[in-house]
């Protein structure tokens, strides 16, 4: 297949991929020619990064085929993707930041002496002459670790040349730029393409893919929507096919009205995370966070929790300042936490399910336990919160993602506390247990609970929400009436797009 | 395999204890067969008095472990506390004030490995390795390298046996054992042992004052690393600064045998119970089949080895179940 000359260099047919029962990808179809920029997008949890997974060989495939140069498989191997010339530029920065530029663009294939010694004068010179080619001002002999972020994803770029790569996966490469690096990275990117080299280009700033792209592909719920040449298509398209039409997942709350405030955040600061940011949250109800990752919510909800601690501002719960100093003083507070990250920062995997429940509870009242009071409570909760487990003594490691969620849900259920932080509430939850989650949610705001819930699922926030604070950039910009606001202007507000910027202060 | 083999094998991982009372059965009847004294009230008595020590030292060791921490300055404290013992004795103090002024200091030792590991957020286990040194060589220190015998000051906790039988230092080893699975099965504490070391972060995020907590599980062995060296001293008679050395591994591994993750939370007081006693009856039962004492060495080894993989397959299955 040609296309202006160029050829077809990539081909996806029919990939599907599971886990467990979750569909990651279904179908995709996705095809790359050389020296093309082809733009990949989509909504957190779309199936990009599984995509990305698949094509470097970290993860299987469970149905479908890749073409490669004309060459058909079935899966690949990491080592077998690389030898094609697939290389994969991650956010994270993989470099051995000890040594030196010239020695990382080297790492695992050294020139050697014929002693076998390594030669690093040859090996100097040759990665000199790379960087030169590329004009790139990084001296050979520097420290990785004495480069700036956008020298060090430049770095990862020019390896990937160096190992003849002729399709390059770059994923969020700008997230971490400032405006300048940013135009020098997409620079870079030009000339790459001007090499015949093939990228997939992964962004959440859209404006970017209308900079450097050729084509756009939109992915949602592991489906390829459209692919568009991006000439033809524009930003309001591309966000409308982001977000999808479907409304059926979409959840119908009661809204409990009250006026009573319950928490005021004034002038909270943490440096470098987030400034001045001041908010109420009502009795009865739930505010959602939305922004990108990375904008400071969960920074913020982690002072609020006193994980961290705040530089300067004031945190007033019932009309009385307090300034917890550890989560279990914020505990005795009522303030409680339902993490993102439920195995590390919430789960005792290796513990049964009621040593998980009654922790927090016992920890503030019981020295001596008394185990028929404890599995009473707990058998409860397990039949109210629909846990479904072999009992209150198995181990919660073995539950499934929405069960251990419901587990920790408990917890601060049995300790009575009065504020709730949800963190991505349903992140990795299966579809059923999701509604169940928002079931108990809407119960605690029926009981007068207030509910802070950061997530990056739009239609959750706009569902769930009763009002939507946006923060971009550790700033909390706006807040929204989750019932007059589109999605579309929602995702707009996260991205600092002017045009759907009502509102913005 | 056969049908029964399977389930033997099941039941195996299933349930650590049934396996090493197994071995600790098997080991007992190939002993008997050999050498008929084996059974002899006056050898198993003498187990008994033999495991002692040791149960005391794996009790402590079992808080230690399964909250995710490690003392492996257990022998050279035995040695610094049971030298100040005998001393005091020696100078004529009131011989159990002698052995309560040892146990503290053998509390305070321990409390310093955990302040220390805690405050520089260090690993206990390193902390301990540079511990020995300081702890040995406060111990040449005070006794310039000698013995110090005590014979016939404070024999009554090592030589009496209830009924002729029941050494009263494995009724003390027992206490021992009684306590600490008290505390794992029926406090918040024991809740917070597991908890910090499954997850110590969660653990600081549910409300536990870790740090708190883990000064007291330090305390807590050094009490019972001092009783230890309180028992041998009243069965030795004598202390030196060497007393008491290769202990700490031994109960450490009886934890681990016993079915505790080295990486801690997980685990319990029978297990350890079970680690203990395979450990008295392989070296008993050896002796007993007169075993070159050589050879013994080698054979403990091997059968240790051999009751670890067993424990880390059976954890290792579980784990494999959970993803």
């Amino acid at each position: 297949m040609e296309q202006d000359n160029q050829t077809e260099i990539l081909a996806i047919r029919n990939l599907t991929k599971r886990f467990g029962d979750t569909i990651a990808l279904d179908n995709v179809d996705f095809t790359l020619f050389s020296g093309e920029v082809h733009c990949l997008v989509g909504e957190n949890g779309a199936g990009k990064s599984t995509l990305i997974k698949i094509l470097s060989g970290a993860e299987r495939l469970d149905k479908g085929t890749i073409v490669v140069f004309g060459k058909e498989f079935n899966r690949l191997a990491p080592d077998q993707a690389m030898e094609l010339g697939i290389a994969t530029i991650y956010q994270d920065v993989e470099l051995v930041t000890s040594l030196t530029v010239a020695d990382n663009i080297f790492l695992g294939h050294e020139i050697k002496t014929r002693l076998g010694r390594i030669n690093y004068a040859a090996q100097n010179r040759k990665a000199r002459e790379t960087l030169e080619s590329m004009t790139i001002a990084i001296p050979e002999t520097a420290l990785v670790e004495s480069l700036s972020p956008a020298q060090q994803q430049t770095l990862q770029i020019i390896k990937a040349i160096h190992i003849n790569a002729k399709i390059m996966i770059m994923d969020e490469p700008t997230s971490s730029l400032g405006v300048e690096e940013t135009r020098a990275l997409l620079d870079l990117v030009r000339k790459l393409t001007a090499q015949k080299i093939g990228i997939i280009y992964i962004s959440h700033y859209l404006p970017e893919i209308f900079e450097i792209g050729d084509r756009v592909t939109v992915l949602k719920d592991g489906r390829v929507v459209d692919t568009q040449k991006v000439r033809s298509t524009d930003l309001r398209t591309i966000t409308r096919k982001m977000l999808g039409q479907d409304r059926a997942l979409f959840y119908k709350r009661d809204h409990v009205q009250t006026r009573e405030i319950a928490l005021r955040v004034r002038n909270l600061s943490r440096r470098g995370q987030f400034e001045k940011v001041s908010f109420d949250v009502y009795r009865g109800e739930i505010l959602g966070f939305g922004g990108l990752v990375g904008a400071g919510r969960s920074a913020l909800m982690n002072v609020l929790f006193a994980a961290d601690r705040s530089d300067v501002g004031e945190i007033i719960l019932n009309d009385r300042a307090i300034t917890p100093k550890s989560p279990r003083e914020a505990i005795a507070h009522g303030v409680a936490m339902i993490p993102e990250d439920r195995k590390l920062q919430g789960l005792f995997d290796l513990r049964s399910v009621l040593e998980n429940i009654v922790i927090v509870d016992n920890e503030t009242n019981v020295l001596f336990l008394n185990h028929r009071h404890e599995s009473v409570g707990v058998s409860d909760l397990i039949n109210r919160l629909h846990i479904v487990t072999q009992g209150a003594q198995q181990p919660v490691g073995y539950l499934s993602g929405g069960n251990q969620q419901k587990v920790i849900l408990a917890r601060w259920l049995l300790s009575k506390a009065q504020i709730f932080i949800f963190d991505e509430p349903t992140k990795g939850v299966d579809i059923g247990a999701k509604a169940q989650i928002y079931d108990l949610m809407v119960q605690l705001t029926q009981l007068g609970k207030s509910i802070l819930m950061v997530s990056s699922d739009i239609p959750e926030l706009v569902s769930m929400s009763d009002r939507i604070a946006v923060m971009r950039n550790g700033v909390l910009v706006t807040v929204f009436a989750a019932q007059d606001v589109t999605e579309q202007e929602l995702l707009g507000s996260f991205l600092g797009i002017s045009e759907h910027g009502r509102g913005n202060k | 395999m056969t049908q029964f083999g399977a389930k033997i094998k099941k039941q195996m991982l299933a349930n650590q204890w049934s396996f090493l009372l197994l071995v600790v059965v098997i080991l007992s009847i190939i002993a008997g067969a050999v050498n008929p004294r084996y059974w002899w009230v006056g050898n198993l008595s003498n187990l008994l008095g033999q495991i002692s020590v040791l149960s005391l030292a794996a009790c402590g060791a079992t808080i230690l472990i399964i909250s995710g921490n490690f003392d492996i300055s257990v022998g050279a404290n035995i040695g610094l506390s049971s030298v100040v013992m005998a001393m005091l004795m020696r100078t004529g103090v009131f011989p159990p004030l002698a052995a309560l002024v040892g146990v503290l200091i053998s509390i305070l030792c321990a409390s310093l490995i955990g302040a220390a590991s805690i405050l520089f957020q260090a690993p206990s286990f390193i902390i301990s390795l540079a511990a020995i040194g300081v702890f040995q060589g406060a111990a040449l220190y005070v006794t310039q390298g000698t013995i110090q015998t005590i014979y016939g000051q404070f024999e009554t906790l090592g030589g009496v046996k209830l009924f002729n039988v029941l050494p009263l230092l494995f009724i003390v080893a027992l206490l021992g054992y009684g306590v600490v699975y008290y505390i794992l099965a029926h406090t918040q504490l024991g809740r917070c042992v597991y908890a910090i070391g499954n997850n110590q972060r969660a653990a600081y995020l549910a409300g536990i004052k870790v740090n708190r907590k883990k000064m007291f599980f330090f305390a807590l062995n050094g009490l019972f690393v001092g009783v230890a060296a309180m028992l041998l001293l009243s069965r030795v008679g004598a202390a030196q600064p060497s007393t008491g050395t290769g202990i700490e591994l031994q109960a450490i591994g009886s934890v681990v045998i016993g079915g505790a993750p080295m990486s801690g939370g997980k685990g319990n007081v029978g297990g350890t119970f079970c680690g203990v006693l395979l450990w008295g009856v392989i070296g008993n039962a050896l002796n007993m089949m007169r075993v070159n004492a050589y050879i013994q060495d080698v054979i403990v080894g091997l059968l240790i080895i051999f009751a670890v993989a067993v424990s880390s397959l059976r954890l290792r299955a579980e784990k494999a179940m959970m993803e």
